[in-house]
């Protein structure tokens, strides 16, 4: 669990608590609901009781919402399922589409990398014009709202979170370093393209001896997801072999590996967090969700808000979106109209700031990235780096990149050995580049 | 699927019954010998009910998606006959893993068989707290296999795992466990070796508690030592255990998943390391079907696999089976040469 402010933890923590003894209490005595529907519900206080079931991954900070829906809604009990990482919840989810849709949930969590292969088969989802998604249209970011659109216009999906990336950096290496480690000088320092990026990383490699961020593979995506067109075209076509812009992109990759830049490390071990407290890396590829992943594995390694990491408002590239998640309602739900209404109550503004105050996940929608630019609290574990504001100036300009049927296998199975032969010196950038090529060929065709 | 057989044979019987009755109960017969005849195969139809539902079927449909361009989400495709078995078999990833496998394979059944058979033979001896030891083998086979991969993926984590760290207080510099093909088939091999030796040996050990005890006795009187007689006895007293022991560990080494998929956490999707170095053919099976969402050649893998595992069934059959009865045929010729062999020493003494 990892959560914007340790204040929170014990906030979700305690929520937890009181969610589970509210399903425990509503399983065990149904005569609950004759108490008066005093709570202010609404329409909703007189209909039948149902069950709504509901799958998400990650740390999508939604246990206190839970709760407080079915504290408004008295006939609603929610069921949720949280699965670990969104890897594991994309294997769930093509699972059971693949037996027909059976076992999936009233509402699925989607993540964006695999809303690709999903939306080959978007009539496993509701569409959700259906249940009066167009009258919040204009509640999203408008890329947000066309992602969950598929060919046909059926919208499957409610926006929760996006990935507006800046840099995590740790202030005491840079200081080390003889670099500026105040968040706006760094914000200065880093502004500009990959290439100036890459440059920074030489003084600071060259002033250290140390690497300058974890592994290629994180910076390899967000350069892709930074293009307006990545492994796809905006209609649908393979978009590797012979792209200049991501072979241009490539060859500064490959180049920032072979000077030292990467400490070719395991993600999602790191190992086990201490190289974000031990000062392998300097830099770190922060969307919004990722600032969760960096405190949790700061503190698996033995670190804390001491260890130095801070948050600058700036991008290499401009800016840039990393992931993000919708909610969709399962065709095969047997309560749609209530798993619509509650799926959609989760995604409204006031609720997707009470989720980025729980988790760290950026709102998708405009009125709760304005409330964050505008009253958003400092983050204690980033050096009381404002990261709501940050993230809201960091969401400006960000477009929707076409994601196709199997971007994210191209992410993992073809650049992700690429880009693990360039951190440990097997392949130089042409070898690796052809080898991501044959790849392609071989798993995509 | 019985009792309506039943119901039927019954209707069936009733008219005849009237006039057969005043002779001597033609219908008690035929019900006895009904009891006698089919009854045993009812009680033991249940196994083959559940075995034809959750085994034949299942083995039978994938065959049948075997031979189909079948999408993961999108469901069945073009027949494609054997194509997806021609396309895997000439595929380079399909041997690798192939390779892999079977590499990962011999490192843990091999020492895992004959470091059971030890521990086995040292359990049987007259041990103080005999239940103590005998549970405490079982103990890493309790533990499941997804918490026991994560504990040895910890242990050979490159940078400060357990096992770089002991190498180097050697002066053993850091090995790249995860990353060296041999390497990381020795660590899987070590976390397959670590849950089912104990279990194996336990197994041994029950079987080697049925060999006549006096057969010992006659033997060390004989003068045979301690490695004599349980090359001459234990061993093949326990044969058809060994055998057992030895195709289910081939059935299961071959089926390798959860270790190597949770080796190395990096690697969502189902490579088995950064290049494949550690994929097996299960796991490259869930990478074909979940990942590469291809599930009519994941279905050809598995009955490539089905196949291999055959083959590498009955093969380890016929050796094991000739390794502990070479020499003399059966047990008796056996014993007799043995007499004969003891006897002129006995002679001596």
């Amino acid at each position: 669990m990892s959560f914007s402010r340790r204040r929170n933890i014990l906030g979700v923590a305690a929520g937890a608590t009181a969610f589970a003894l509210l399903v425990a209490g509503c399983s065990s005595s149904d005569d609950k609901n004759d108490s008066p529907a005093s709570s202010g519900a609404g329409s909703s206080s007189a209909a039948e009781p149902v069950t709504l079931t509901i799958t998400t991954f990650g740390t999508m900070g939604y246990e206190d919402l839970y709760t407080e829906y079915m504290e408004l809604n008295p006939h609603v009990t929610i069921e949720a399922t949280n699965i670990d990482t969104g890897g594991n919840a994309r294997t769930d989810t093509f699972t059971k589409i693949a037996a027909g849709g059976d076992g999936l949930t009233d509402i699925v969590g989607l993540e964006e990398g695999w809303l690709g292969a999903i939306m080959e088969v978007s009539d496993s989802f509701e569409d959700l014009r259906d249940y009066g998604i167009e009258d919040r249209k204009s509640d999203w970011v408008d890329w947000k709202y066309a992602q969950a659109t598929d060919p046909s216009g059926r919208v499957i999906g409610y926006g929760t979170d996006i990935g507006p990336e800046g840099i995590c950096y740790n202030g005491k290496l840079f200081e080390a370093a003889g670099l500026p480690s105040d968040r706006e000088e760094v914000a200065d320092l880093l502004e500009g393209d990959w290439a100036h990026y890459m440059e920074v990383g030489k003084q600071y490699q060259q002033a250290t001896g140390k690497a300058w961020y974890d592994h290629s593979g994180f910076v390899w995506n967000a350069m892709v997801n930074q293009l307006d067109e990545g492994y796809y075209t905006a209609d649908g076509a393979l978009n590797v072999e012979g792209n200049a812009d991501l072979e241009a992109l490539w060859a500064i990759l490959a180049d920032g590996a072979a000077s030292g830049l990467s400490a070719a490390q395991s993600p999602w071990d790191w190992n086990g967090g201490k190289s974000f407290v031990d000062g392998t890396f300097a830099t770190f590829m922060c969307p919004g969700w990722m600032l969760g992943v960096v405190q949790s594995n700061t503190e698996a390694g033995g670190g804390d808000a001491t260890t130095g990491w801070d948050f600058a408002d700036v991008f290499p590239g401009g800016a840039a979106n990393w992931g993000g998640s919708f909610l969709a309602v399962a065709s095969n739900s047997k309560n749609k109209e209530e798993a619509a209404k509650l799926a959609s109550w989760l995604t409204e503004p006031e609720q997707q700031v009470k989720q980025f105050n729980a988790a760290g996940t950026f709102p998708s929608t405009i009125a709760a990235q304005e409330e964050l630019a505008a009253n958003g609290e400092p983050n204690a574990f980033f050096n009381n780096a404002p990261v709501g504001q940050l993230l809201a100036g960091r969401a400006q300009g960000v477009v929707a990149q076409f994601k196709g049927p199997d971007d994210s296998l191209i992410q993992e199975n073809v650049f992700g050995p690429a880009a693990n032969a360039l951190d440990r010196g097997e392949l130089d950038g042409p070898a690796a580049w052809q080898q991501a090529l044959d790849l392609l060929k071989e798993l995509v065709g | 699927m019985s009792t309506s057989t039943e119901t039927e044979v019954a209707a069936d019987a009733s008219p005849r019954r009237r006039p057969q009755a005043p002779r001597s109960g033609g219908f008690g017969n035929w019900l006895s010998q009904f009891d006698r005849k089919v009854t045993p195969y009812i009680y033991v139809s249940p196994f083959f009910l559940l075995f034809g539902l959750i085994g034949l079927f299942p083995l039978a449909y994938t065959f049948y998606v075997s031979m189909y361009d079948w999408d993961l989400l999108k469901g069945k495709g073009d027949f494609v006959g054997f194509d997806n078995f021609t396309n895997m078999l000439s595929n380079e990833m399909f041997w690798n893993s192939i390779g892999n496998t079977i590499a990962i394979f011999l490192m843990s059944s091999v020492p895992q068989i004959l470091v059971a058979l030890i521990l086995a033979a040292i359990l049987d001896q007259n041990l103080r707290a005999k239940s103590f030891w005998r549970m405490g083998v079982l103990l890493p086979y309790v533990v499941a296999p997804v918490a026991v991969a994560l504990i040895f993926s910890s242990v050979f984590n490159e940078a400060d795992g357990l096992a770089n760290n002991l190498l180097n207080m050697v002066g053993i510099a850091d090995q790249e466990w995860k990353h060296t093909d041999w390497q990381s088939w020795f660590a899987i091999a070590t976390m397959v070796n670590w849950r089912w030796t104990g279990y194996n040996a336990l197994i041994l050990l029950a079987a080697m508690q049925a060999v006549p005890r006096d057969q010992y006795e006659s033997a060390a009187i004989d003068g045979a030592g301690w490695l004599r007689r349980f090359v001459s006895i234990t061993i093949p007293s326990i044969r058809p255990t060994v055998i057992f022991v030895i195709i289910t560990s081939t059935i299961g080494g071959l089926q390798i998943f959860a270790e190597p998929r949770l080796f190395d956490v990096s690697n969502a999707g189902g490579i088995g390391g950064s290049d494949r170095q550690f994929q097996t053919t299960v796991l490259f099976l869930w990478e074909m079907a979940f990942f590469r969402r291809d599930f009519g050649r994941a279905a050809a893998v598995a009955w490539l696999l089905f196949l291999l595992i055959l083959i590498f069934g009955v093969v380890n059959f016929m050796l094991s089976r000739s390794i502990a009865s070479s020499g003399a045929g059966n047990r008796a010729s056996r014993r007799a040469a043995k007499k004969k062999k003891y006897a002129p020493k006995e002679v001596v003494k």
